[in-house]
């Protein structure tokens, strides 16, 4: 299967003209057990097994119409600004990394797959001369081990397209998690830059305040010189309040797969949703999580594939068997006649030199691996969730401590200070210094609700089993990565790849 | 202002609510009634019915202690305690003090009385009370560890001697005494000549008061005692302007003033309209060679001072401390000067983003008392109280001497604000007032008034804000 080269028409084309060749070729008593492979039946696996990530609408678009389709629901969706269940949809609709990973997908599992098909019977034909005869030589042979072990080989490939479907499901579902989490990195940054502007501009009035102070020969150089520090403090931060809102935002349009033009009409919601009243309870969390979990279940199959090809291995590791129907015809110029033979052949391999003994250790020991990475994921399963719930559980009561407790606190002393203001008890330097911290503070309380929704997004992904980096504050770690499935760095449990 | 006989009859019922709450009954039954004071008003000067006769102080904002004859011998009873005293309408402290005030009561005897005071200490600590500038025995002076031991929480000392000085004087504690006195322990003694003496004279007018000071952090009730110098309060009787009662007079009165300073710095006390002579110091009367004539007399920190005039102009006449900044409540001592700073642009930046922030100080601080602005809790305008033409734009060591004609003797009563005879107050020139010619240095190149000179000669261009009308905040 190669790459398609223009971009105009990606993958759609190929996959329709791929049965039929197998089709034409294939002979009859073959097809009778072969395995095929179906990628919306995948997608529709997927679709139910991650529903509260895929929101039903995981699709693999390979016609001009679905295209068309995907385009009219991402201009809907752009329409507005973009909550976070718009943007996981809008994700689904529009990016072409996930229709990069579906598709991928779909040839993993038809590779997979492949071991459950027969391999075409060879042709042989000759033409041999002597002195007077012409001789042509037929011979139709095909691997006898391979007809009789076809059972197993259809187990076998089943059992990898399953694992291909699991897989599926567990990148699409870590790709959602990102697109939640980058969604909620950017509107946080949009959220806090209008804050660190609101910082800027109280130091800046300082700033010209101090200068006038200095001009009316009321303050030193020192003491405006201070008051330019706090501004050109100020300054940097707001310069990176705003790098960060376009680094943030850039990240979710790679994620979103946006095109230039899709980009400008990107708009996000002014403010993170509010804290939940209360957070998931623990055990809800852990009665959530069940042997449905995609890492175990990706184990699992992992490992039933890899045992039942063991049983295979053991036979043809030792021999092979061809079998074969000769038809000659040979034609006599001296006498102006011909003759035909019929008949047979067996083709057996010795094993004098290989036993074999060498793969079947490697396919045992492989086997064996599996079986213990199964046991690891199985014990791995519950720790991961109970450091996902620990994170989601700190990020909210630190964020609803913010809420709760510093953001009034903060406001509290901004009132009063303005009182002691009033009273002449300070000065509006001192005000506008309570000023930005306040504002700080505030700053801070957006970073702990956006450590919240991070949290949750990682806890609600660490549920079906995906264990995904709960709280990475810095947008960096997913920013070069433009394709292929996007796990990055995780525990164990994939041992399929 | 109570009659004395009502005042006494509620006194008298406070006490013995006090009393049934407090301390031991049995232990109290030998001790003189206990007499405490819930109101900051003036009282009425306390007319003797026992003992020698004498003519009555008045303590400004404060009252002067019953007693009882026992024996021919004078009982008082201090109780120290902790109270709440108010400052100033809209601020109260939580201070120690004796019978429900700080100051506590006055102590008025007569010379050659004898005088058992006996001392109650509901203080979570132990005190002791100090008879300050007495001739008394050394045992009996107070000094806890070096002439007696302390007085414990909860227990009851006597003090006995004879008051054979006449003059005036302090009591306050020698325990702890920084603690304590920065809570309040202070109170005046009066000792009055038992006969006319040479240089004592007969007075129409008798007001004491006690300079003390205090540091309270606006919003907060309890005064920080570690404070050396730096206080915010600079209170008459722990009271301050406008919470400072005014001194009634009638014309012609001969009015005595005695002002002790339990502070820790020194008061220029200043009369306007009337001079008057220092009669009296801690020493005891000045001889008469040795008096002349003042407006201002500096009280040091620890001396008690006796001035006299008579009361001969009519009118509302200032009297405070001529230290401008006594005469200022609560303010913050590290507020920059914004004088001839024109931040009406940069406040509308501020407002956007303080919406309760108001433009102050830049045409100096009277803005402060034009302008009524909500404050902390429990704290008062550094600068307040309304005259009859305008704000008065003063706290702290501030009263008025009022003078009137008809203002009848022995009544202490507020007579209002003074009504001036026609063409007696200062008016308004409306003519045209020419500029005047300057001397004018040339122009500073431009840019110097901001970067000032390197070699430290900065060229400052002076504006001054022209007063412009503008009231809009």
């Amino acid at each position: 299967m190669t790459a398609v080269q223009g971009s105009r028409k990606p993958a759609p084309t190929l996959p329709r003209t791929f049965p039929r060749t197998a089709l034409a070729i294939g002979l009859a008593f073959a097809m009778a057990g072969c395995a095929s492979v179906d990628i919306d039946r995948a997608v529709a696996t997927s679709n139910d097994d991650a529903a509260d990530f895929t929101q039903g609408a995981l699709q693999l678009a390979r016609t001009p119409e679905q295209q068309r389709d995907r385009e009219a629901a991402a201009d809907a969706l752009l329409a507005q600004p973009l909550d976070q269940n718009a943007a996981v949809r809008l994700a689904l609709q529009n990016s072409p990394q996930l229709q990069a990973l579906l598709a991928q997908s779909w040839a993993d599992a038809a590779n997979g797959a492949q071991i459950g098909r027969l391999p075409n019977p060879v042709f042989d034909f000759e033409r041999m001369r002597t002195v007077d005869e012409l001789e042509f030589g037929r011979l139709l042979a095909f691997g006898l081990l391979d007809l009789i072990t076809l059972p197993q080989r259809y187990g076998i490939a089943q059992r990898r397209t399953a694992q291909a479907n699991i897989r599926l499901t567990r990148d699409v579902v870590a790709h959602v998690t990102q697109v939640r989490q980058a969604w909620v990195r950017a509107v946080a940054a949009e959220q806090s830059v209008a804050y660190a502007r609101q910082v800027n501009d109280a130091a800046q009035a300082s700033a010209e305040l101090g200068r006038r102070m200095q001009a009316a020969g009321n303050f030193s150089r020192l003491e405006r010189a201070r008051q330019q520090a706090f501004y050109a403090d100020a300054a940097t931060q707001w310069a990176s309040a705003r790098q960060a809102v376009t680094a943030t935002r850039a990240q979710l349009e790679r994620l979103l797969g946006l095109t230039e033009a899709q980009a400008e009409r990107l708009r996000l919601p002014p403010r993170l949703p509010d804290l939940p009243k209360a957070p998931m309870p623990p055990d809800r969390a852990a009665r959530t999580a069940s042997a449905a979990r995609l890492d175990v279940r990706l184990a699992q199959a992992s490992y039933e594939a890899a045992a039942r090809a063991q049983g295979l291995t053991r036979i043809t590791s030792l021999t092979d068997i061809e079998l074969g129907v000769r038809h000659d015809t040979m034609f006599d110029r001296a006498e102006g006649g011909s003759t035909r033979r019929n008949g047979y052949e067996v083709s057996v391999r010795l094993p004098l030199f290989d036993d074999g003994s060498l793969r079947r250790d490697a396919i045992g020991a492989q086997t064996l691996a599996l079986t213990h990475q199964l046991e690891a994921t199985l014990r791995a399963a519950g720790s991961q969730l109970r450091e996902s719930y620990g994170a989601y559980r700190t990020a909210y009561d630190v964020s609803r401590h913010y809420r709760d407790e510093v953001v009034p606190l903060r406001k509290l002393i901004a009132e009063e200070n303005v009182l002691r203001y009033n009273g002449m008890f300070i000065s509006v330097f001192e005000l506008l210094a309570d000023m930005r911290a306040q504002v700080n503070s505030v700053i801070a309380a957006i970073d702990a609700e956006r450590n919240y929704w991070l949290a949750d997004a990682a806890l609600q992904a660490a549920i079906v089993g995906v264990p995904v980096a709960a709280n990475p504050a810095l947008p960096a770690g997913v920013a070069g990565s433009a394709g292929g499935p996007m796990l990055a760095a995780q525990g164990g449990g994939d041992a399929g790849h | 202002m109570t009659s004395r006989r009502a005042f006494l009859k509620s006194a008298g019922l406070a006490g013995g609510a006090v009393a049934a709450g407090g301390v031991n009954q049995v232990a109290l039954a030998g001790l003189p009634e206990l007499v405490t004071q819930t109101s900051a008003a003036t009282a009425a000067p306390l007319v003797p019915d026992t003992g020698r006769p004498y003519r009555p102080v008045v303590t400004l904002n404060g009252w002067s202690l019953p007693w009882r004859m026992n024996d021919g011998v004078k009982e008082f009873h201090l109780v120290a305690e902790p109270v709440v005293r108010e400052m100033a309408p809209g601020m109260k402290a939580h201070l120690w003090g004796y019978n429900g005030q700080s100051p506590g009561p006055t102590i008025e005897v007569v010379e050659g009385d004898r005088v058992r005071m006996f001392v109650t200490n509901r203080l979570p600590e132990h005190t002791s009370v100090h008879w300050h500038g007495q001739r008394l025995p050394n045992g009996m002076d107070g000094v806890s560890g070096l002439t007696q031991p302390s007085i414990p929480s909860g227990k009851t000392f006597v003090y006995e001697f004879v008051a054979r000085r006449p003059g005036t004087f302090m009591y306050h504690p020698h325990a702890d005494e920084m603690v304590q006195m920065a809570m309040g322990m202070m109170g005046t003694w009066i000792t009055h000549p038992k006969a006319p003496h040479p240089l004592i004279d007969e007075v129409d007018r008798d007001f004491v008061f006690l300079l003390n000071a205090y540091d309270i952090d606006p919003g907060s009730y309890t005064p920080k005692i570690m404070t050396m110098l730096d206080f915010n309060l600079w209170t008459w009787n722990s009271r301050v302007f406008p919470g400072i009662d005014s001194l009634n007079v009638r014309q012609n009165d001969k009015v005595r003033l005695r002002v002790g300073n339990l502070t820790m710095t020194n008061h220029p006390i200043h009369v306007h309209g009337h001079e008057f002579v220092v009669t009296g110091t801690d020493g005891g009367p000045t001889p008469r060679a040795g008096r002349w004539p003042e407006v201002s007399i500096d009280i040091a920190v620890g001396q008690m001072r006796q001035m006299e005039f008579v009361a001969d102009e009519e009118g509302d006449w200032a009297l405070h401390c001529h230290k401008s900044h006594h005469t200022m409540n609560a303010m913050g001592h590290d507020v920059p000067t914004m004088i001839g700073v024109d931040h009406r642009d940069v406040a509308r930046q501020i407002t956007g983003l303080i919406p309760d922030y108001m433009v102050m100080g830049e045409r100096g601080m009277a803005d402060m008392a034009e302008m009524e602005m909500p404050l902390p809790d429990n704290t008062l305008p550094m600068m307040s109280g309304v005259g009859p033409f305008g704000s008065l734009e003063m706290g702290g060591m501030f009263s008025v001497l009022k003078v009137r004609k008809d203002q009848p003797r022995n009544d202490y009563r507020d007579p209002g604000w003074f009504k001036h005879p026609a063409g007696t107050v200062a008016y308004e020139y409306t003519g045209v007032v020419p500029e005047p010619t300057r001397a004018r240095a040339a122009a500073p190149p431009a840019g110097a008034a901001i970067t000032g000179g390197a070699g430290g000669a900065a060229s400052i261009d002076i504006q001054i804000r022209k007063p412009q009308g503008h009231h809009g905040h």
